[in-house]
């Protein structure tokens, strides 16, 4: 008789269970200490935000914009560079980055312009990210594994976000009408596929830092092809040449 | 204290040990594993809106800290882990200790070791620990039924030549 036979997969879990629960191990520490470490990074991280926001904050209250939602937002400095031709959107910026309470991050991209200083607020918020609008994306980049879509089955194949993109990218992908406030959103599956923007339209996406592995980073990359701006977010290996 | 201090607080006691001993099985290391979960157990706190609605916020913990332990030994240029000292030794554990179980549990390929320690350690189904590792639950099996396997092969090696004598 084989004692193999005898021993059930439940038995052996028990076994191994009994094994690692016999290690000693450190005692939990007092929840105070935990609390306290937390509450101090959250105020660096706005003081952060607030830091970078100051221009922007003016720029928020010239331009009449109310739209944000957390208690921190940014914009592009230099929001003059940043508006559009159409009378009907001077009064908007680029772009806008807000923190919302649960320590999510919001990008609201109006206009593809101004990657950089999009790419460098968001750095500055603590989301290791790579930025490009209308040029391709940065070749310094590593797609991180499960960080990009992949076309699911079907005719048109839809684009299948995988559950890391679900998680880094919580919140449906949006493309809101045409005038921000007026007409029904139109919203689109997370994070894909992607949607033509601007002009008119705008791109909501909100980002989950605390969901990203630690080596990792966002990618915003917007290409120009066929005369349509098209943006699909990416999770990508973190580097000092990608994400800095 | 606050409601959500309060809550966060109660799933924190609760939690830290089974959290705790899931990294261990997973890293080897109780001391490497104490400063990932502490560290995760901060962001969950930091996210606590977020991680409190998490359908399996234990697992939420679990996966953080081991995200943390990844980069953590990616600074540290240790491609292989398990590979050297950061393992607790078998010559560091109190006697008494099935040592040469724990020893072909740390040589188990690291997906087989968390699928294990998610298991046992936070009672998880199959789906949902598909869900937290971002892999197909048949994935889940397969690195389950061979971690067993192998387990198996571990514990009874020594009876199975008494039983065929």
């Amino acid at each position: 008789m084989n004692v193999h036979d005898e021993m059930s997969d439940a038995d052996v879990l028990r076994a191994a269970a009994d094994s690692l629960s016999a290690i000693p191990v450190p005692s939990a520490p007092d929840t105070a200490t935990i609390i306290t470490t937390g509450r101090a990074r959250r105020r660096r991280r706005r003081m952060a935000g607030l830091s970078i926001a100051g221009t922007a904050a003016v720029t928020v209250v010239a331009l009449g914009l109310s739209g944000a939602v957390g208690s921190i937002s940014h914009q592009p400095s230099g929001s003059t560079s940043h508006q559009p031709t159409h009378p009907a959107h001077a009064q908007l910026a680029a772009w806008t980055v807000t923190r919302l309470a649960d320590g999510d991050i919001s990008v609201t991209i109006n206009q593809f312009k101004d990657p950089a200083g999009l790419q460098s607020t968001l750095r500055a918020d603590g989301v290791p990210a790579s930025v490009t609008f209308a040029s391709q994306r940065d070749q310094a980049c590593q797609p991180y594994p499960g960080g990009t879509v992949s076309p699911g089955s079907g005719s048109p194949s839809p684009l299948r976000p995988s559950a890391l993109l679900k998680q880094v990218f919580p919140d449906p992908y949006q493309v809101l009408g045409p005038t921000p406030g007026t007409g029904p959103a139109r919203m689109v599956k997370a994070p894909g596929p992607p949607s033509p923007t601007p002009s008119g339209n705008r791109i909501v996406i909100v980002i989950d830092p605390s969901a990203l592995p630690r080596n990792a980073g966002v990618q915003l990359a917007s290409s120009n092809a066929a005369a349509t701006n098209l943006l699909l977010p990416a999770v990508v290996y973190a580097s000092p040449q990608c994400t800095g | 204290m606050s409601s959500e201090q309060a809550e966060f607080t109660e799933f924190f006691q609760a939690s830290w040990e089974p959290c705790l001993r899931a990294v261990v099985a997973v890293v080897g290391s109780p001391q490497l594993a104490e400063d990932q979960v502490a560290e995760a157990f901060t962001r969950a706190w930091m996210s606590w809106r977020k991680v409190s609605h998490h359908p399996a916020p234990r697992a939420w913990v679990v996966r953080t800290a081991l995200n943390t332990g990844a980069s953590w030994w990616r600074r540290r240029s240790l491609e292989l882990p398990l590979a050297d000292h950061d393992v607790t030794a078998p010559g560091d554990l109190a006697s008494g200790l099935d040592v040469a179980l724990l020893t072909a549990i740390w040589r188990l390929p690291r997906r087989q070791r968390e699928v294990i320690a998610l298991r046992i350690f936070l009672d998880l189904d199959t789906d949902t620990i598909a869900r937290q590792m971002r892999i197909e639950a048949g994935t889940v099996r397969m690195h389950l039924s061979r971690g067993v396997a192998a387990l198996r092969h571990e514990l009874t090696p020594d009876k199975t030549t008494e039983a065929s004598q």
